[in-house]
Protein backbone atom coordinates (compact mmCIF):
# COMPACT_ATOMS: atom_id res chain seq x y z
CA UNK A 1 0.00 0.00 0.00
CA UNK A 2 1.11 3.73 -0.77
CA UNK A 3 1.02 4.87 2.99
CA UNK A 4 3.33 1.86 4.46
CA UNK A 5 6.31 2.14 1.27
CA UNK A 6 9.37 3.59 3.33
CA UNK A 7 10.99 6.87 2.83
CA UNK A 8 13.87 5.14 0.25
CA UNK A 9 11.15 3.76 -2.61
CA UNK A 10 9.33 6.78 -2.39
CA UNK A 11 12.66 8.68 -3.11
CA UNK A 12 12.59 5.94 -6.07
CA UNK A 13 9.38 6.58 -7.46
CA UNK A 14 10.06 10.46 -7.54
CA UNK A 15 14.04 10.68 -8.63
CA UNK A 16 13.00 14.12 -10.49
CA UNK A 17 11.56 15.11 -6.73
CA UNK A 18 13.50 16.89 -3.73
CA UNK A 19 11.46 15.32 -1.15
CA UNK A 20 11.75 15.78 2.38
CA UNK A 21 10.16 15.06 5.60
CA UNK A 22 8.04 18.36 5.06
CA UNK A 23 6.37 17.04 1.68
CA UNK A 24 6.79 13.35 1.87
CA UNK A 25 3.18 12.73 2.76
CA UNK A 26 2.25 15.38 0.43
CA UNK A 27 3.78 12.53 -2.50
CA UNK A 28 2.63 9.54 -0.76
CA UNK A 29 -0.78 10.92 -1.53
CA UNK A 30 0.13 11.47 -5.29
CA UNK A 31 0.76 7.47 -5.44
CA UNK A 32 -2.85 6.96 -4.68
CA UNK A 33 -4.00 9.76 -6.98
CA UNK A 34 -5.07 12.44 -4.50
CA UNK A 35 -3.70 16.13 -4.41
CA UNK A 36 -2.85 17.06 -0.76
CA UNK A 37 -2.48 20.47 0.44
CA UNK A 38 -1.53 21.54 3.92
CA UNK A 39 -3.93 23.03 5.81
CA UNK A 40 -3.27 24.36 9.55
CA UNK A 41 -5.58 22.56 12.72
CA UNK A 42 -5.16 26.17 14.11
CA UNK A 43 -6.10 28.27 11.86
CA UNK A 44 -7.75 26.94 8.91
CA UNK A 45 -5.01 28.68 6.56
CA UNK A 46 -3.94 26.61 3.40
CA UNK A 47 -0.63 26.77 2.23
CA UNK A 48 1.68 25.30 -0.95
CA UNK A 49 4.42 24.13 -1.56
CA UNK A 50 4.68 22.15 1.91
CA UNK A 51 6.34 24.18 5.05
CA UNK A 52 6.93 23.31 8.05
CA UNK A 53 5.34 25.97 9.84
CA UNK A 54 1.62 27.67 9.19
CA UNK A 55 3.33 30.79 7.64
CA UNK A 56 -0.14 32.40 8.58
CA UNK A 57 0.31 31.62 12.76
CA UNK A 58 3.62 29.91 12.91
CA UNK A 59 2.03 26.56 14.37
CA UNK A 60 3.71 23.03 13.86
CA UNK A 61 -0.37 21.42 13.48
CA UNK A 62 -0.14 20.65 10.11
CA UNK A 63 -2.55 18.76 7.92
CA UNK A 64 -2.02 17.68 4.75
CA UNK A 65 -5.38 17.66 2.92
CA UNK A 66 -6.95 15.98 -0.04
CA UNK A 67 -8.52 18.80 -2.24
CA UNK A 68 -10.93 18.59 -4.66
CA UNK A 69 -8.08 19.12 -7.68
CA UNK A 70 -10.68 21.87 -9.57
CA UNK A 71 -9.52 25.68 -10.21
CA UNK A 72 -9.13 28.25 -12.12
CA UNK A 73 -5.77 28.83 -13.97
CA UNK A 74 -4.33 32.16 -13.44
CA UNK A 75 -1.45 32.23 -15.33
CA UNK A 76 0.07 30.09 -18.22
CA UNK A 77 2.73 29.71 -20.69
CA UNK A 78 4.09 27.53 -23.66
CA UNK A 79 7.39 25.85 -23.09
CA UNK A 80 8.90 25.66 -26.74
CA UNK A 81 12.20 24.28 -25.78
CA UNK A 82 13.00 23.25 -21.90
CA UNK A 83 13.54 20.09 -19.53
CA UNK A 84 13.11 16.34 -21.24
CA UNK A 85 10.15 14.84 -19.75
CA UNK A 86 8.58 11.43 -20.34
CA UNK A 87 5.58 12.04 -22.45
CA UNK A 88 6.62 15.72 -23.30
CA UNK A 89 7.74 16.35 -26.99
CA UNK A 90 8.47 20.13 -27.49
CA UNK A 91 9.09 19.16 -31.59
CA UNK A 92 5.44 17.95 -31.61
CA UNK A 93 4.11 21.41 -30.21
CA UNK A 94 4.64 23.34 -27.27
CA UNK A 95 4.00 22.49 -23.91
CA UNK A 96 1.57 24.48 -21.58
CA UNK A 97 2.66 25.15 -17.69
CA UNK A 98 -0.12 26.60 -15.88
CA UNK A 99 -0.64 28.01 -12.83
CA UNK A 100 -4.14 27.42 -11.12
CA UNK A 101 -5.60 28.86 -8.40
CA UNK A 102 -7.18 25.61 -6.48
CA UNK A 103 -10.77 26.51 -5.16
CA UNK A 104 -10.43 25.97 -1.89
CA UNK A 105 -8.70 29.53 -1.33
CA UNK A 106 -7.83 32.15 -3.09
CA UNK A 107 -3.84 32.38 -3.65
CA UNK A 108 -3.59 28.75 -2.87
CA UNK A 109 -2.11 27.14 -6.25
CA UNK A 110 -0.46 24.31 -8.08
CA UNK A 111 1.55 24.42 -11.31
CA UNK A 112 1.34 21.60 -13.81
CA UNK A 113 0.32 21.11 -17.22
CA UNK A 114 -3.35 21.30 -19.14
CA UNK A 115 -3.95 18.22 -21.25
CA UNK A 116 -6.15 17.51 -24.36
CA UNK A 117 -7.28 21.15 -24.57
CA UNK A 118 -6.40 23.91 -27.76
CA UNK A 119 -3.40 26.06 -26.61
CA UNK A 120 -5.20 28.90 -27.57
CA UNK A 121 -8.16 28.21 -25.14
CA UNK A 122 -5.45 27.76 -22.29
CA UNK A 123 -5.22 31.55 -20.30
CA UNK A 124 -6.36 33.04 -17.65
CA UNK A 125 -9.82 32.28 -16.67
CA UNK A 126 -10.24 28.97 -17.69
CA UNK A 127 -11.93 26.58 -14.90
CA UNK A 128 -9.51 23.15 -14.78
CA UNK A 129 -9.79 19.88 -13.03
CA UNK A 130 -7.00 17.29 -11.66
CA UNK A 131 -6.49 14.40 -13.33
CA UNK A 132 -3.56 11.53 -13.43
CA UNK A 133 -0.75 10.63 -15.70
CA UNK A 134 1.78 8.38 -15.46
CA UNK A 135 5.38 10.02 -15.51
CA UNK A 136 8.67 8.15 -15.25
CA UNK A 137 6.05 5.38 -13.89
CA UNK A 138 4.34 7.26 -11.29
CA UNK A 139 0.95 9.22 -10.81
CA UNK A 140 1.54 12.85 -11.59
CA UNK A 141 -1.58 15.20 -11.45
CA UNK A 142 -1.73 17.80 -14.50
CA UNK A 143 -5.20 19.80 -15.24
CA UNK A 144 -7.73 19.53 -18.00
CA UNK A 145 -10.09 21.81 -19.14
CA UNK A 146 -14.06 21.30 -17.15
CA UNK A 147 -16.29 20.36 -19.50
CA UNK A 148 -19.07 22.61 -20.15
CA UNK A 149 -17.19 25.31 -18.22
CA UNK A 150 -15.20 28.65 -19.91
CA UNK B 1 41.24 50.84 12.36
CA UNK B 2 38.04 52.33 11.80
CA UNK B 3 35.18 50.94 13.59
CA UNK B 4 32.03 53.21 13.23
CA UNK B 5 29.44 50.36 14.36
CA UNK B 6 31.20 49.72 17.58
CA UNK B 7 28.31 49.66 19.99
CA UNK B 8 25.31 50.69 17.33
CA UNK B 9 23.72 47.29 16.91
CA UNK B 10 22.36 44.63 19.70
CA UNK B 11 21.72 41.34 19.43
CA UNK B 12 18.28 41.07 21.45
CA UNK B 13 16.85 37.86 20.64
CA UNK B 14 18.39 34.01 21.03
CA UNK B 15 16.59 30.76 19.96
CA UNK B 16 17.09 27.13 19.52
CA UNK B 17 16.10 23.60 19.07
CA UNK B 18 19.00 21.93 21.25
CA UNK B 19 21.00 19.66 19.80
CA UNK B 20 21.25 15.98 19.54
CA UNK B 21 22.77 12.97 17.28
CA UNK B 22 19.14 12.47 15.56
CA UNK B 23 16.11 15.01 16.12
CA UNK B 24 14.05 12.45 14.06
CA UNK B 25 12.13 12.92 10.62
CA UNK B 26 12.67 16.47 10.74
CA UNK B 27 13.80 18.93 7.63
CA UNK B 28 16.16 21.14 8.28
CA UNK B 29 13.76 24.18 7.21
CA UNK B 30 11.45 22.64 10.53
CA UNK B 31 14.56 23.05 12.58
CA UNK B 32 15.28 26.69 11.10
CA UNK B 33 11.83 27.73 11.80
CA UNK B 34 11.34 26.84 15.30
CA UNK B 35 14.77 28.56 16.23
CA UNK B 36 13.57 31.29 14.19
CA UNK B 37 10.23 31.67 15.72
CA UNK B 38 11.75 31.11 18.85
CA UNK B 39 14.71 33.76 18.45
CA UNK B 40 11.55 36.47 17.34
CA UNK B 41 9.35 35.60 20.15
CA UNK B 42 12.55 35.82 22.70
CA UNK B 43 12.85 39.49 21.50
CA UNK B 44 9.50 40.42 22.10
CA UNK B 45 8.64 40.62 18.18
CA UNK B 46 6.79 39.29 15.32
CA UNK B 47 7.11 38.75 11.99
CA UNK B 48 6.13 41.99 10.85
CA UNK B 49 9.56 43.36 12.65
CA UNK B 50 11.70 41.49 10.75
CA UNK B 51 13.06 43.42 7.47
CA UNK B 52 16.41 41.41 7.10
CA UNK B 53 17.42 37.97 6.48
CA UNK B 54 20.63 36.56 6.77
CA UNK B 55 20.87 32.30 6.28
CA UNK B 56 24.19 30.73 5.35
CA UNK B 57 24.49 27.67 3.17
CA UNK B 58 24.18 24.53 4.59
CA UNK B 59 23.73 21.29 2.74
CA UNK B 60 19.92 20.93 2.60
CA UNK B 61 19.34 24.09 4.34
CA UNK B 62 16.94 26.75 4.13
CA UNK B 63 17.26 29.29 1.80
CA UNK B 64 16.17 32.75 2.22
CA UNK B 65 13.17 33.21 0.39
CA UNK B 66 12.30 29.50 1.58
CA UNK B 67 11.94 30.91 5.09
CA UNK B 68 10.89 34.21 4.11
CA UNK B 69 7.95 32.19 2.67
CA UNK B 70 7.43 29.97 5.46
CA UNK B 71 7.20 32.70 8.22
CA UNK B 72 5.54 35.00 6.28
CA UNK B 73 8.01 37.25 6.15
CA UNK B 74 6.62 40.11 3.94
CA UNK B 75 8.85 43.18 4.44
CA UNK B 76 12.48 41.61 3.58
CA UNK B 77 14.03 44.46 2.48
CA UNK B 78 17.99 42.83 2.95
CA UNK B 79 18.84 39.35 3.30
CA UNK B 80 22.05 37.31 2.03
CA UNK B 81 23.19 33.41 2.50
CA UNK B 82 27.33 34.15 3.33
CA UNK B 83 29.35 31.09 3.89
CA UNK B 84 29.25 28.52 6.74
CA UNK B 85 31.00 29.19 9.99
CA UNK B 86 28.60 31.35 12.45
CA UNK B 87 29.99 34.80 12.04
CA UNK B 88 29.65 35.49 8.59
CA UNK B 89 26.17 35.53 9.21
CA UNK B 90 26.37 37.64 11.90
CA UNK B 91 28.39 39.90 10.27
CA UNK B 92 26.30 40.03 7.38
CA UNK B 93 23.28 40.93 10.15
CA UNK B 94 25.46 43.81 12.26
CA UNK B 95 26.60 45.40 8.90
CA UNK B 96 22.98 46.06 7.07
CA UNK B 97 21.78 46.88 10.23
CA UNK B 98 24.37 49.60 10.65
CA UNK B 99 23.97 50.78 7.30
CA UNK B 100 20.64 51.04 7.04
CA UNK B 101 19.85 48.05 4.59
CA UNK B 102 17.32 46.81 7.07
CA UNK B 103 16.75 47.91 10.79
CA UNK B 104 15.83 44.17 12.39
CA UNK B 105 17.58 41.15 10.93
CA UNK B 106 16.54 37.65 11.57
CA UNK B 107 19.70 35.18 11.38
CA UNK B 108 19.39 31.69 11.54
CA UNK B 109 21.78 28.80 11.25
CA UNK B 110 20.30 25.29 10.82
CA UNK B 111 22.59 21.90 10.67
CA UNK B 112 21.67 18.58 9.36
CA UNK B 113 24.07 15.40 9.62
CA UNK B 114 25.17 14.23 6.36
CA UNK B 115 24.52 10.90 5.25
CA UNK B 116 28.20 10.14 5.48
CA UNK B 117 28.45 11.90 9.17
CA UNK B 118 26.18 8.81 10.99
CA UNK B 119 24.84 5.80 9.87
CA UNK B 120 21.15 7.11 11.58
CA UNK B 121 21.62 9.88 8.43
CA UNK B 122 22.63 7.63 5.88
CA UNK B 123 19.10 6.14 6.82
CA UNK B 124 17.35 9.29 5.92
CA UNK B 125 16.90 9.06 2.13
CA UNK B 126 15.60 12.59 2.11
CA UNK B 127 19.79 13.58 2.75
CA UNK B 128 20.76 12.36 -0.84
CA UNK B 129 20.60 15.58 -2.11
CA UNK B 130 23.95 16.73 -0.17
CA UNK B 131 25.97 14.54 -1.61
CA UNK B 132 28.36 16.53 -3.51
CA UNK B 133 31.30 14.77 -4.62
CA UNK B 134 33.27 12.75 -2.40
CA UNK B 135 37.70 13.94 -2.35
CA UNK B 136 39.80 11.48 -2.53
CA UNK B 137 41.55 10.51 0.82
CA UNK B 138 44.62 12.85 0.21
CA UNK B 139 42.92 15.95 -0.85
CA UNK B 140 43.57 19.02 1.52
CA UNK B 141 40.09 20.00 2.35
CA UNK B 142 39.21 21.23 5.51
CA UNK B 143 39.36 17.88 7.39
CA UNK B 144 42.76 16.57 6.47
CA UNK B 145 44.13 19.90 6.32
CA UNK B 146 43.79 20.61 10.52
CA UNK B 147 44.78 17.32 11.02
CA UNK B 148 47.94 17.88 9.07
CA UNK B 149 48.16 21.32 10.26
CA UNK B 150 47.57 19.44 13.69
CA UNK B 151 50.37 16.70 13.64
CA UNK B 152 52.90 20.27 12.33
CA UNK B 153 52.11 22.17 15.49
CA UNK B 154 52.88 18.90 17.89
CA UNK B 155 56.12 18.63 15.71
CA UNK B 156 57.49 22.31 15.90
CA UNK B 157 55.88 22.54 19.93
CA UNK B 158 56.47 19.05 21.50
CA UNK B 159 52.89 19.17 22.03
CA UNK B 160 51.52 16.01 23.47
CA UNK B 161 48.16 14.15 23.40
CA UNK B 162 46.96 15.20 26.59
CA UNK B 163 47.45 19.01 25.72
CA UNK B 164 44.30 18.14 22.38
CA UNK B 165 43.15 16.11 25.70
CA UNK B 166 42.70 18.98 27.79
CA UNK B 167 40.81 20.84 25.45
CA UNK B 168 38.10 17.80 24.95
CA UNK B 169 37.83 17.37 28.88
CA UNK B 170 37.22 21.18 29.14
CA UNK B 171 34.19 20.96 26.76
CA UNK B 172 32.79 17.73 27.99
CA UNK B 173 32.83 19.42 31.59
CA UNK B 174 31.54 22.45 30.44
CA UNK B 175 28.69 20.59 28.40
CA UNK B 176 27.26 18.51 31.52
CA UNK B 177 26.33 21.79 32.91
CA UNK B 178 24.30 22.28 29.83
CA UNK B 179 20.87 20.70 29.29
CA UNK B 180 21.06 21.17 25.03
CA UNK B 181 24.39 19.80 24.62
CA UNK B 182 24.24 16.45 22.94
CA UNK B 183 27.58 14.99 25.04
CA UNK B 184 26.38 14.78 28.40
CA UNK B 185 28.83 11.62 30.04
CA UNK B 186 31.58 12.55 31.98
CA UNK B 187 35.50 12.58 30.02
CA UNK B 188 38.20 11.26 31.66
CA UNK B 189 41.97 11.78 30.24
CA UNK B 190 42.17 8.04 30.20
CA UNK B 191 39.17 7.78 28.10
CA UNK B 192 40.25 10.39 25.53
CA UNK B 193 43.35 8.16 25.21
CA UNK B 194 42.00 5.28 24.48
CA UNK B 195 39.02 7.02 22.13
CA UNK B 196 39.29 5.96 18.33
CA UNK B 197 41.49 7.19 16.40
CA UNK B 198 40.02 8.74 13.25
CA UNK B 199 42.57 10.95 11.60
CA UNK B 200 45.80 10.57 13.34
CA UNK B 201 47.24 12.07 15.28
CA UNK B 202 43.37 13.63 15.76
CA UNK B 203 40.76 10.55 17.34
CA UNK B 204 37.56 11.06 17.77
CA UNK B 205 36.78 13.15 20.56
CA UNK B 206 39.92 15.75 18.70
CA UNK B 207 36.90 16.83 16.61
CA UNK B 208 33.22 17.84 16.40
CA UNK B 209 30.27 16.55 16.84
CA UNK B 210 27.68 16.21 14.11
CA UNK B 211 24.52 16.90 15.47
CA UNK B 212 20.98 17.56 13.91
CA UNK B 213 19.54 21.32 15.08
CA UNK B 214 19.33 25.46 14.60
CA UNK B 215 20.12 28.36 16.01
CA UNK B 216 18.37 31.92 15.37
CA UNK B 217 19.32 35.35 16.29
CA UNK B 218 17.47 38.61 16.17
CA UNK B 219 19.65 41.96 15.52
CA UNK B 220 18.57 45.59 15.27
CA UNK B 221 19.45 49.29 16.22
CA UNK B 222 21.07 49.86 19.51
CA UNK B 223 17.73 52.72 19.61
CA UNK B 224 15.31 49.53 19.40
CA UNK B 225 17.43 47.20 21.99
CA UNK B 226 17.00 50.00 24.33
CA UNK B 227 13.03 50.30 24.04
CA UNK B 228 13.44 46.56 24.86
CA UNK B 229 16.13 46.52 27.84
CA UNK B 230 18.12 48.82 29.85
CA UNK B 231 21.11 46.45 29.15
CA UNK B 232 21.15 45.57 25.47
CA UNK B 233 24.36 43.30 24.32
CA UNK B 234 25.85 45.03 21.55
CA UNK B 235 28.63 43.63 19.25
CA UNK B 236 31.40 45.72 20.17
CA UNK B 237 33.96 44.87 16.97
CA UNK B 238 34.24 41.68 14.68
CA UNK B 239 36.53 41.15 12.22
CA UNK B 240 37.05 38.24 9.57
CA UNK B 241 40.80 36.78 8.31
CA UNK B 242 41.25 35.39 5.01
CA UNK B 243 44.45 33.57 4.83
CA UNK B 244 46.22 34.33 1.44
CA UNK B 245 47.05 30.75 0.46
CA UNK B 246 45.18 27.23 0.31
CA UNK B 247 44.87 25.01 3.36
CA UNK B 248 48.12 23.08 2.83
CA UNK B 249 50.12 26.07 1.42
CA UNK B 250 49.60 28.09 4.26
CA UNK B 251 52.58 29.87 5.16
CA UNK B 252 53.15 28.80 8.52
CA UNK B 253 51.52 28.11 12.25
CA UNK B 254 52.29 31.89 12.90
CA UNK B 255 50.55 33.30 9.45
CA UNK B 256 46.84 32.61 9.03
CA UNK B 257 43.61 33.37 8.94
CA UNK B 258 43.21 33.58 12.87
CA UNK B 259 46.65 35.90 12.90
CA UNK B 260 44.83 38.67 10.45
CA UNK B 261 41.47 38.48 12.78
CA UNK B 262 43.37 39.09 16.06
CA UNK B 263 45.03 42.34 14.75
CA UNK B 264 41.93 43.90 13.86
CA UNK B 265 39.72 43.36 16.68
CA UNK B 266 42.72 44.15 18.86
CA UNK B 267 42.91 47.59 16.85
CA UNK B 268 38.74 48.13 17.03
CA UNK B 269 38.02 47.93 20.28
CA UNK B 270 38.54 49.45 23.57
CA UNK B 271 38.96 46.47 25.01
CA UNK B 272 41.48 43.57 25.36
CA UNK B 273 41.69 39.36 26.98
CA UNK B 274 42.15 41.31 30.47
CA UNK B 275 38.80 42.90 30.53
CA UNK B 276 37.06 39.52 28.84
CA UNK B 277 34.78 37.64 31.20
CA UNK B 278 34.25 34.68 28.91
CA UNK B 279 35.94 33.51 26.05
CA UNK B 280 34.66 31.76 22.99
CA UNK B 281 37.45 29.69 21.31
CA UNK B 282 36.43 27.79 18.34
CA UNK B 283 36.67 23.92 18.49
CA UNK B 284 35.62 22.50 15.47
CA UNK B 285 38.98 20.60 15.79
CA UNK B 286 40.92 20.54 19.00
CA UNK B 287 44.13 22.25 17.77
CA UNK B 288 42.21 25.35 16.77
CA UNK B 289 41.29 26.43 20.36
CA UNK B 290 45.09 25.71 21.35
CA UNK B 291 45.67 28.23 18.84
CA UNK B 292 43.41 30.71 19.27
CA UNK B 293 44.30 30.48 22.60
CA UNK B 294 47.65 31.70 21.33
CA UNK B 295 46.58 34.01 19.14
CA UNK B 296 44.85 36.38 20.83
CA UNK B 297 47.83 36.02 23.60
CA UNK B 298 46.59 34.66 26.55
CA UNK B 299 49.58 32.22 26.24
CA UNK B 300 52.83 31.99 24.18
CA UNK B 301 52.87 29.93 21.00
CA UNK B 302 52.80 26.43 21.52
CA UNK B 303 51.49 27.08 24.65
CA UNK B 304 48.13 26.74 24.65
CA UNK B 305 47.91 23.02 26.43
CA UNK B 306 50.55 23.89 29.01
CA UNK B 307 48.56 26.99 29.63
CA UNK B 308 44.85 25.03 29.89
CA UNK B 309 46.69 23.23 32.49
CA UNK B 310 47.83 25.89 34.36
CA UNK B 311 44.74 27.36 34.54
CA UNK B 312 42.39 24.04 35.31
CA UNK B 313 40.07 24.08 38.07
CA UNK B 314 39.72 20.57 39.36
CA UNK B 315 36.56 20.67 41.05
CA UNK B 316 35.23 22.09 37.93
CA UNK B 317 37.12 20.02 35.53
CA UNK B 318 37.52 22.53 33.35
CA UNK B 319 40.01 25.45 32.62
CA UNK B 320 39.35 28.64 34.18
CA UNK B 321 41.39 31.63 33.13
CA UNK B 322 42.58 33.14 36.07
CA UNK B 323 40.00 30.90 38.43
CA UNK B 324 37.56 33.16 36.54
CA UNK B 325 37.28 32.92 32.98
CA UNK B 326 35.78 29.85 31.31
CA UNK B 327 36.17 28.74 27.95
CA UNK B 328 33.07 27.70 26.07
CA UNK B 329 30.67 27.61 29.04
CA UNK B 330 27.99 25.92 26.74
CA UNK B 331 30.72 22.90 25.64
CA UNK B 332 31.55 24.59 22.36
CA UNK B 333 31.17 22.11 19.39
CA UNK B 334 33.65 19.09 20.80
CA UNK B 335 30.76 18.32 23.45
CA UNK B 336 27.20 21.14 22.81
CA UNK B 337 27.48 19.92 19.26
CA UNK B 338 28.84 21.22 15.91
CA UNK B 339 26.81 24.43 15.27
CA UNK B 340 29.82 25.76 13.09
CA UNK B 341 30.21 28.72 16.32
CA UNK B 342 26.28 29.70 16.31
CA UNK B 343 26.58 27.63 19.69
CA UNK B 344 29.15 30.25 20.88
CA UNK B 345 27.39 33.28 19.74
CA UNK B 346 24.16 32.16 21.54
CA UNK B 347 25.97 31.38 24.89
CA UNK B 348 28.15 34.51 24.82
CA UNK B 349 24.94 37.03 24.41
CA UNK B 350 23.10 34.53 27.41
CA UNK B 351 26.05 35.06 29.49
CA UNK B 352 26.08 38.71 28.93
CA UNK B 353 22.19 39.52 29.45
CA UNK B 354 22.84 36.74 32.65
CA UNK B 355 20.62 34.23 31.10
CA UNK B 356 23.12 31.35 31.72
CA UNK B 357 21.48 29.63 34.52
CA UNK B 358 22.91 28.67 38.14
CA UNK B 359 24.82 26.24 36.94
CA UNK B 360 27.20 28.29 34.02
CA UNK B 361 26.09 31.93 34.46
CA UNK B 362 29.64 34.01 34.64
CA UNK B 363 28.88 36.51 37.27
CA UNK B 364 28.36 39.95 36.10
CA UNK B 365 29.57 39.23 32.41
CA UNK B 366 29.93 41.79 30.39
CA UNK B 367 32.38 41.12 27.87
CA UNK B 368 32.52 38.16 25.76
CA UNK B 369 35.13 37.31 23.60
CA UNK B 370 34.45 35.12 20.61
CA UNK B 371 37.49 33.33 18.32
CA UNK B 372 35.21 31.61 15.51
CA UNK B 373 36.51 29.53 12.38
CA UNK B 374 39.76 28.28 12.08
CA UNK B 375 43.24 28.89 10.38
CA UNK B 376 41.84 29.12 6.36
CA UNK B 377 39.29 31.08 4.95
CA UNK B 378 36.68 31.24 7.84
CA UNK B 379 38.92 32.73 10.51
CA UNK B 380 36.80 35.21 12.04
CA UNK B 381 35.82 36.94 15.93
CA UNK B 382 33.87 39.16 17.41
CA UNK B 383 33.76 40.94 20.94
CA UNK B 384 30.30 41.37 22.42
CA UNK B 385 29.58 43.56 25.44
CA UNK B 386 26.61 43.65 28.00
CA UNK B 387 25.83 47.72 28.45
Amino acid sequence: MPETIDDATLVERFPWAQIDHDSKRHFRGWLEEKLLINRCDDCGQMHHPPKPVCPKCWSQSLRPTEVSGRGTIFMAMLLRQGPPAEGVDYAMGPHPVVTVDLEEQEGVRFTSTVIDCPLEEIVPGLEVETVWIQRSGSPFPVFRKREGRS
Amino acid sequence: MRNPMKDQVAIVGVGTTGFARDMGERSSKALACEASIAAIRDAGLAGKDIDGLVGPIEPMGASTHMMAAALELQNVRHHSSPMPVAMFGLIDAVNAVFAGSCDTALVYYSYQRLPWNSRSAAKDPFRRFSMGPIPMPESPNPSTAYTTWASRYMHEYGTTREDFGRVALNMRANALRNPIAVMQKPLTMEDYLQARMIRDPLCMLDMDVPVDGADAFVVTTLEKAREMTDHPVVVHATAVGLADNDEDQVRSLRRHGQHIVVNALRRKSDVWIDDVDVFFPYDGFSVITLSWIENFGFAKEGQGGRFLQEHWDDTRGAAMIHGRVPLNPHGGSLSEGATRGSGHVREAVLQLRGDAGPERQVEGAKTALIGCGGFFFNAQGAILRRL
